[in-house]
């Protein structure tokens, strides 16, 4: 996973930093989670609200 | 000849060496900075919960920490963008490098100052979301004050911040504005987007009576919250010193004109104490005694450059006096129940700084752009109200249509900790501390 053999002129050397493809997937893999979280959190207190009554 | 040869690569070893130093110098400052800042997060949560009544007090909490955890990715995506692409107004300029899919926005031996930058600004946008945080408490579903605080964190207040608070921001280029403290793009908009959330929220059940008369709702921990401000404050140290620009040449402020570290030291000072008494004259209240600290600092914001110490501690003094008249018209004339006074302590207070500065730095040359004025410096916080007030209560009325808002009243009733959090406070609260049955010569 490793972008750069040496590190003589490295530059960007994060994991991924040279398959865009790969940093675009992390990149809405997280985006994703956020956003599920958020939905998982609006469920839980309509659940909560429901199991109240 | 072989001697100048010698001498010549000495200078230039130095020259790489003392580079290498300021870099090194600029993170290392924006670091603690960062680090600092996190103490106005921790005193945030302390605040928050003391504030709330026993029965939302995790509830409370857990609302802080997930304004705090969204926000750091929220303003990665889009946030240190924002700030980089729209100095000039709506369109955006070219500030590829600040993309998240930018190389710069990763470890980069050749960029060290992304990250800290987006650091030290990340933390700046959750202290903005914190700020409409406590105003909101014991009634604001989880859901809605995330997507709000990551509303406000990451777009909203970076989106002033670039307005106003960047060298070529066009409030400054075109009508002269300074606020080096962040008064206008920090304060102002979330004290506004927090009010347009509050029309929209409705005041907690049993604030109001139907005469209109309003009813003290206390917070459960009173010296937690004290405790809270007094990190709050001591945060801003973190937060102000984010505000100031190390160069190998010295300390500039966000506009490019220069500074130093006295100045802030003598200015901030002032400032809270100004606002600390103004604010016990008024009321000899210790929670608005502490928020007095807060009203201070944003009151000298804008021109803790330039003001006289004594000057920022009268404009602080001032604030505190207004800031509880402010939030009492509010809260008893407008029936916008604000738990803690955000919108006064912030909003107003902010709006009040600006004008101050307009009055009292009026003439101060600015590196782009016109001096400053109190035209400029009025016209520039009825920008900064607008762009807070209006997407505040714009997505909070449509979150509200959709019913997703508001906690239903049964459960406001029953304690949002009770329903919700699979945790308790204080789970030994029942308990009493002592018995009162006479004691066996053993015990």
């Amino acid at each position: 996973m490793s972008p750069i053999t040496t590190w003589e002129g490295a530059e960007a050397y994060f994991v991924f930093a040279d398959s865009p493809a790969l940093i675009w997937l992390s990149l809405l893999g997280s985006v994703a989670a956020c956003v599920y979280t958020i939905v998982k959190m609006a469920s839980h207190e309509a659940h909560c609200a429901k199991a109240h009554k | 000849m072989d001697e100048t040869t010698d001498l010549a690569a000495r200078v230039d070893a130095l020259e790489q060496a003392l580079a290498t130093v300021n870099t090194l110098n600029t993170e290392i400052f924006y670091w603690w900075c960062t680090a600092l800042m996190l103490a106005i997060h921790a005193g945030f949560l302390a605040y928050e919960m003391g504030a709330s009544r026993a029965k939302n007090a995790l509830a409370s909490g857990i609302k802080n920490l997930l304004a705090f955890a969204f926000l750091i990715p929220g303003f990665y995506y889009v946030g240190w963008w924002i700030y980089n692409a729209f100095p000039a107004g709506i369109v955006p300029g070219d500030a590829a490098a600040a993309l998240p899919w930018s190389t710069a926005m990763g470890p980069n031996l050749a960029d060290s100052a992304s990250g800290i930058f987006y650091a030290a600004f990340t933390l700046f946008g959750a202290t903005t979301a914190s700020i409409m945080s406590g105003s909101v408490i014991e009634r604001i579903r989880m859901s809605a004050f995330t997507i709000l605080a990551v509303l406000l964190g990451s777009v909203v207040w970076v989106l002033g911040a670039a307005w106003g608070w960047h060298p070529a921001g066009w409030l400054t280029a075109r009508w002269g504005l300074h606020d080096i403290g962040a008064a206008g793009c920090v304060h102002t908009v979330a004290g506004l987007f927090t009010l347009g959330v509050l029309i929209n929220l409705g005041p907690r059940v049993g604030r109001y009576n139907a005469d209109g008369s309003v009813n003290e709702i206390p917070g459960h921990n009173m010296p937690m919250s004290l405790i809270g401000l007094m990190l709050i404050v001591m945060g801003f140290f973190g937060f102000l010193g984010g505000c100031i620009i190390y160069t190998a040449d010295g300390w500039l402020t966000i506009y490019n004109t220069p500074v130093t570290l006295s100045a802030f030291a003598f200015n901030t000072l002032m400032g809270i104490a100004g606002g600390m008494i103004g604010c016990y004259i008024m009321t000899r209240d210790p929670f608005w005694m502490m928020s007095g600290a807060l009203v201070g600092v944003i009151s000298a914001a804008p021109g803790l450059d330039v003001y006289y110490p004594p000057l920022a501690f009268l404009i602080s003094f001032l604030g505190g006096i207004l800031a509880p008249k402010v939030n009492a018209i509010l809260v008893t004339r407008f029936k916008i129940d604000d738990a803690v006074g955000a919108v006064a302590v912030h909003g107003w207070t902010g709006i009040y700084g600006l004008v101050m500065c307009g009055i009292f730095a009026a003439g101060y040359p600015n590196i782009e752009g016109p001096e400053i004025s109190f035209a400029g410096q009025l016209a520039s916080a009825a920008v900064f109200a607008a762009l807070g007030f209006v997407p505040g209560y714009a997505v909070s009325y449509v979150l509200k249509v959709f019913g997703l808002l508001r906690v239903p009243a049964a459960v406001e009733l029953a304690g949002l900790d009770k329903v919700e959090i699979p945790a308790k406070a204080y789970p030994e609260a029942a308990v009493p501390a002592f018995d009162l049955s006479p004691l066996s010569p053993a015990e």
